[in-house]
């Protein structure tokens, strides 16, 4: 006989929509606050400029109602606000909220979203390959590596749709900041070195002008244990990992038990970009 | 349930002169906001004229002067404030710096519900 709290009427709408694991790390449904995202910043010294370029400007997230010039609110999934990233009007910019936790267990965790990507809606067109690209990424340590998954899903470049799953292995230089020694910083979300999720072509519900938003599934399972990623979905679609790597380097000081969630959006256009996340779920499995 | 409160750092190590607009901010869970603007360098002579205005949008592309506006004062390292309620949406600052004037410029964007 099944358990009557577990019966259909009974269900929770806000969880039925996930598959999480056994244990949830967090979940966030943004009507209720920023619920600990912010903006990411990098490494500095002494003074802000001492900062690596293409950290200075991630862009603070914020909470959206979905306004439209043309119809209004069309408010979130489920409830009214979403956390929104934006870009500023310049190609190539990108923004990027982050959470920050640690790991209390090297086994499996699994994280959940609900999120759509637009334009901003200036222009009456279609502005479909406006955004260039959205994407999430890992920040975890254990006692010996600091390991980074990064999966982004390439929407257009230069003008071209792609629609194309990619990861990125490639470190970049890891660079000295300031005098002291102690402070280091190397530019992971550069442009350069993403590779093809093995057949990750792609192609989202976009729909048919700017200000029209769908919201799509995201799943992206880790094992901290074997330091690999084990499952990337969205929507019906789950996607092959055969060669998919994430970034590997050295433990460093002060990280250790680190795992921080990032989201990130990048715009191709002198126009802003925006990803909106209606909820975010982290899960794991441990006794 | 307390009361939601967020601060936005809307601007970061900014170089503002002649004409000066923030990113657009939706707050519209917000009933209360204070731009802050911190001046970490100045060159040139601020004043007479340095000033700011509030804005706001009904869509985040196409904005008003909402009527309230702040100085902003000459020194170095020195934070000033302009308070504001019943918005709407979208928030932003803007204004015009002298001419020959610039400042590099942190600005938050303090929210209360």
């Amino acid at each position: 006989m099944a358990d009557p709290c577990c019966a259909p009427p009974c269900v929770d709408p806000r969880l039925s929509k996930f598959d999480p694991l056994p244990r949830i790390v967090f979940y966030d449904d943004f009507d209720h606050g920023l619920q600990g995202w912010s903006e990411l910043i990098g490494n500095y010294e002494d003074d802000l400029s001492t900062m690596l370029p293409g950290y200075e400007d991630l862009r603070p997230p914020m909470l959206s109602n979905g306004t439209m010039w043309d119809t209004g609110s069309a408010g979130s999934m489920e409830g009214n606000y979403a956390l929104k990233l934006a870009t500023r009007p310049r190609a190539g910019h990108i923004a990027v909220g982050i959470k920050r936790v640690t790991w209390r267990h090297r086994g499996p965790i699994r994280l959940e979203a609900y999120l759509t990507f637009k334009p901003e809606a200036a222009e009456l067109r279609l502005s479909e390959t406006d955004v260039r690209a959205w994407g999430v990424l890992f920040d975890i340590q254990d006692a010996e590596k600091r390991w980074m998954p990064h999966l982004r899903y390439l929407n257009a470049m230069h003008g071209q749709q792609v629609a194309q799953w990619q990861f990125k292995r490639h470190r970049e230089p890891l660079l000295q900041i300031g005098g002291s020694g102690k402070t280091r910083s190397h530019f992971h979300l550069a442009p350069t070195h993403w590779e093809e999720v093995p057949g990750g072509h792609q192609i989202l519900c976009y729909n048919e002008i700017p200000t029209k938003y769908n919201w799509h599934y995201l799943r992206v399972d880790l094992d901290l244990a074997t330091r690999q990623i084990t499952h990337l979905q969205c929507n019906d679609r789950v996607h092959d990992l055969d060669g998919v790597e994430p970034m590997v380097m050295p433990a460093m000081a002060n990280l250790w038990c680190m795992l921080n969630v990032v989201f990130w959006v990048e715009t191709d256009i002198d126009k802003r970009a925006f990803l909106y996340l209606d909820s975010v779920l982290l899960s794991g499995e441990w006794a | 349930m307390v009361r939601q409160n967020y601060t936005a750092v809307v601007e970061r190590n900014r170089v503002w002169q002649g004409d000066f607009a923030s990113e657009p901010y939706e707050c519209g869970w917000a009933s209360e906001a204070i731009f802050f603007v911190r001046k970490l360098e100045v060159q040139g002579l601020l004043r007479p004229g340095a000033r700011g205005r509030v804005q706001i949008s009904p869509d985040g592309m196409r904005w008003c002067d909402e009527g309230t506006e702040f100085y902003l004062t000459p020194g170095e390292d020195r934070v000033d404030f302009v308070r504001v309620r019943h918005f709407g949406n979208w928030l932003r600052i803007a204004g015009t710096l002298p001419e020959g004037a610039q400042a590099r410029v942190i600005v938050y964007l303090t929210l209360k519900e």
